[in-house]
This record gives C-alpha cells, structure tokens and sequence, in this order.
C-alpha cells in the first residue's frame, strides 16, 4: 500500500494545526507590528488549564476547553496591557518588544513546569475513533483541528471584511497614528485583537494537547512554526499566512518521507531561510 | 471668538527649535494662511495642533479650554481634523472603507457585529461627491493617483464632522482640476461656519481664500494679519527670496 495517502493526509492536519497558531499571530502581528513569542506560550496555558480542570475537577473536555480558551484570551489581554502596551507607549522598538516578549515566555514555561513537572501529558481520552479513506488513517481530534481551522479562518474573514471592526483593525495596521487621529479607538480595538488571537492561540494549544500531548515547552514550538507560516506567507497577513502554514506542513512531511522525523524543525527552519533569503517579504508581499 | 489660541510655543528636535516661542489666535469660522519658507516649522505646528506630538512648552487654548496636552486621540474629541503634507490614506484599504472607517460606530463591542448602515453609507457617498471619487469607490486606495489621495484625505478629514480643518499644503502638486474642487470645499467648510487653516506657498490661493495670514520664519512669527496687508511687507518678501 502506498504511504503517499498518509502523507497527504498528515501534512493537511499539519497545514491546519499550522494554520490555527497563525492565524492569531498574524492578527495580532498586523496591528501592534511584533514578533510576539507569548502567542506560544498562550497555547501551553491553554492546555494546561484543560489538563488541570480535566484532573482535578474530573471536568469533560468541551467545558473545560472553552475556560482554557478563556483564560488564554483572558492571560493574553493582560500581558498586552501590563508589558507591551506600556512598552509601545514609550516608544520601544518592534526588536525590543520581541525581547520582553521572550522574557514573558520564560517566566511562563518556567511556571508552568513548577506547577505540572516537565512530563509529556495526553488531553482527553487516548483511545479515540479512527476513521480510515484511501488508506489513510485519521483520528477524530485531527478532523477537529482541520474543521476548526476551517471555521476559525471563515470567522476571522467575516469579522475583518464585514464588519467595522474589521476595518478599524485594518486602518490601525495601516497606519495607527492617523487611525487615532480619525477618532478610532485604537487602544479597545487592539485590546480587543489580543483577546482574539490569544483565544485562538489557545485553542490551537488545546487542539495539539489532544492531538500530540502538551509539555511546558511546546510554546517554543507552537510560536516558532506560527512565526515561520507567517514570515514564509507574508506577515501580518492571514490570508498569506494560512498559504505559508500549508506549504510547510507538506514540505515538512514530505521532507521526512525518507529520513528521521528528527529533520521537521531543520525544515522549517530551511524554508524559513530560503524564503528570507529570495523572498524576503513572503508568499503574499504586502 | 477664538477657537484656537497659542502663547508661548515652543518645540526643538535636538538642536532644531522647529517652534520658538510662537503666538497666535484664529477667529472661529475664518480661513487662516500659514505661509514661510521649507523648514520653518508649519507642518510642525500642525502635529502640535493635532495632539501628534507634544510640545516643549507654551499653551494650547482649544475654543476657551486651555490643554496641558494634547493627544492624538484629542484630536476628534475636540474637533480637530488634518490632512498630511506627505499624503497618508489607509493604502490596503478600499477608497469606500477609507471613508466608511471615519463613521464607524466609537464602541468597540457593538462594531464587532455591525455593519454599516444605510445613513453611514449616504454620508460616506456625498463626500465621495464632493471630492470627485464616486466612481473610484471600490478601487484600493494605493493605486489612486497622488492627487486622488489628496482628495480621499481631505474627505475622511471632513467626515469626521470637525470644527477646525488644517490642511498641509493641499494644493501642492495637483493638477487645476482637482486643485478647484479643493477650493470648493474650503469655501463650503467657510459657509458652514467652519474654521480652516491652510498651509499653503501659492500667493494667488492665499489672497483668493484667507481672510488671515500667519508668516513663520525659522519657527518664529514674521507677520500675521489681511493678506494683502501682510504679502507686501519688505520682511515676508524677504524671507521667501531668501530661501
Ligand atoms: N520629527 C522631526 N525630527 C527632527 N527634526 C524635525 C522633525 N520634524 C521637523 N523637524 C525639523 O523642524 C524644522 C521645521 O520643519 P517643518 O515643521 O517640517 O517645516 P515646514 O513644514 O515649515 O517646511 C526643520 O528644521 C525640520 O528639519
Ligand atoms: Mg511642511
């Protein structure tokens, strides 16, 4: 039987994990212009919370997925509000920002294994239905994330291109000093935009919990190939960053057809280069 | 009645004084000239009106109230509205939504699940008129022609309803067409009892439109008064031949 189906198949589910973590980095990325390593991070106390209300309050999945993902949106909001807004009110450049933002990552992951051990944990029940086409196999969990990718990009189209806070995030990421000028309320809006992406940060969290497993240091993970999908498709743009997310889930798969899935990260890390390199400013240029 | 008043202004950028010690008043509902040569602080004075960057010292009095500081999210809330000398339209967004996002509703949460009504469009489209893009609505906004965006900046400046428009160098660089629908709308901001400040360095426009000129030279206050009292002192002709 040909593995090729397999392939396919993982590199969708790869594109679509990929897809979820980048579309919240780009979201924020588009309005507030930095690198924000605590999107990672988000997506580890997401699933954390869940492994914790799970174990301790004997609490089913779908509630306690729905506080984890309030809470990250929640932890998201305040980081924005006690680090990185104070910091960009005094002028910090975006390098300076992406820094402080390692140094809340830090503090983060060094608090989550305090409190859960370094210990690789399953979310949800293990043994969950496969379902099987073209010799292929899929799990449930992974036709979650792909559906939620799928709904988390429709709803995100539909906030931005319909409604007026989409174009108010627009205008900001365009230009924040004349959007302030105008008399948007750029300050609610960007609090607003943290809320959402570190939601979705955290859902994605969540979602590869149950899919994989979560460690205290899946954050590094999670932020980099959100930040390489974004970079590789354009950053700050999530229509580009959702192209960027799929071509490395099928270039890291198909990367490890031949050789030790030990390669991905040197993958990822390869487009990253090569796209820096001849193009720098991504699939889709802004 | 003044709606603005400055004493005392003061602002440097290093070794720069941009703005020395600079006072003034424009009378509410009259079209004020700013004229002086490149680098002589107006566009400078503009950001400080507008709350975009703060001053050294001095006072800013706003129709009466006095402002320690002014913010750029002053600017509205007071009814302050401005173009830019170096053009800044939303470059992604559409010619409509450039527009539409000035009228958009100020709270967050009901934004969120609106969208633009029926009265948000007719007053998006009149303005639309009024600076001749109606048939350019759809078409984003970094492919208009540099005096289209002109035009779009001056419409989103004047959706926001403001009292006071200051204008940095409007004309500069359009053709005669486009140049005339700007005088009309300064005429017409002047008929609704509007107050405008013109940066401007075409004399012909300053005596057709202002019923003020203010003179800066090297952020200081040369001359201020009727332009054609003010263009023929021997100082102002002087500061512009000097350049
Ligand atoms: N952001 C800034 N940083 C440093 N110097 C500035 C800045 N803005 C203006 N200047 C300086 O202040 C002076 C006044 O400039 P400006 O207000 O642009 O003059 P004008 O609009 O009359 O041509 C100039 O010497 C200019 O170089
Ligand atoms: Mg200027």
């Amino acid at each position: 039987m040909s593995i090729l189906p397999q392939l396919i198949i993982n590199s969708i589910i790869a594109g679509a994990t990929y897809t979820l973590i980048t579309l919240g980095f780009n979201l924020a990325y588009g309005t507030t212009k930095f690198l924000n390593a605590v999107h990672g991070s988000l997506a580890a106390v997401a699933g954390y919370i869940v492994f914790f209300l799970g174990r301790s309050f004997g609490l089913s999945i779908v509630p306690s997925a729905a506080l984890g993902i309030f809470g990250a949106s929640v932890l998201g909001v305040v980081i924005w509000r006690l680090v990185f807004r104070p910091l960009r009110h005094r002028g910090a450049s975006p390098a300076v920002l992406f820094l402080s933002s390692l140094g809340v990552f830090t503090m983060i992951q060094a608090v989550l294994a305090i409190l859960f051990t370094s210990q690789f944990q399953q979310l949800g029940n293990v043994g969950s239905p496969r379902y099987e086409f073209f010799g292929a196999v899929i799990t449930k969990p992974q036709v979650i994330i792909i559906l939620a990718g799928i709904f988390i990009f429709a709803t995100l189209f539909i906030l931005l291109n319909k409604t007026m806070f989409g174009k108010a995030v627009k205008a900001i990421a365009d230009d924040e000093e004349v959007a302030r000028i105008i008399g948007i309320q750029t300050d609610s809006v960007t609090t607003l935009v943290f809320a959402i992406s570190s939601g979705i940060a955290g859902l994605a969290g969540i979602l590869i919990g149950i899919d994989i497993g979560i460690q205290p240091t899946m954050g590094l993970w999670v932020f980099l190939e959100g930040a390489i999908s974004a970079i590789v498709g354009g950053i700050g743009n999530i229509y580009g960053g959702v192209l960027g997310s799929f071509l490395l889930g099928f270039a890291e798969n198909f990367g490890i057809w031949k050789i030790s899935g030990a390669w991905k990260p040197a993958i990822a890390f390869g487009i990253l280069i090569v796209f820096l390199t001849l193009r720098p400013k991504g699939i889709v240029r802004n | 009645m003044n709606i603005i008043e400055a004493k005392n202004l003061t602002k440097h950028f290093d070794g720069v004084l941009a703005i020395d010690r600079l006072s003034f008043s424009v009378a509410n509902g009259t079209i004020t000239g700013i004229i002086g040569p490149n680098g002589s602080g107006k566009t400078t004075l503009t950001n400080i009106l507008s709350g975009m960057i703060p001053k050294d010292n001095g006072m800013i009095i706003i129709d009466g109230v006095a402002l320690e500081r002014l913010k750029s999210y002053d600017a509205r809330r007071y009814g302050i509205a401005r173009t830019f000398q170096n053009v800044r339209v939303f470059e992604q967004m559409s010619v409509l939504d450039n527009l539409l996002v000035v009228v958009t509703e100020r709270n967050v949460w009901g934004a969120l699940f609106e969208r633009h009504g029926e009265y948000h469009r007719a007053r998006v489209l009149e303005v639309l008129e009024r600076i001749g893009l109606r048939d350019k609505q759809t078409a984003l906004a970094r492919t208009l022609s540099y005096g289209q965006r002109k035009l779009l900046e001056i419409g989103r400046a004047l959706l926001t309803d403001a009292r006071v428009y200051l204008f940095d160098e409007p004309f500069a660089g359009l053709f005669p067409e486009m140049a005339k629908l700007i005088v009309t709308i300064i005429h017409e901001l002047k008929a609704d009892g509007k107050t405008v400040i013109l940066i401007e360095h075409n004399m012909e426009l300053i005596r057709e439109l202002c019923d003020t000129v203010i003179v800066m030279d090297s952020g200081r206050l040369l001359a201020e008064g009727a332009p054609k009292n003010v263009l023929k002192k021997r100082e102002v002709l002087e500061a512009y031949l000097g350049e």
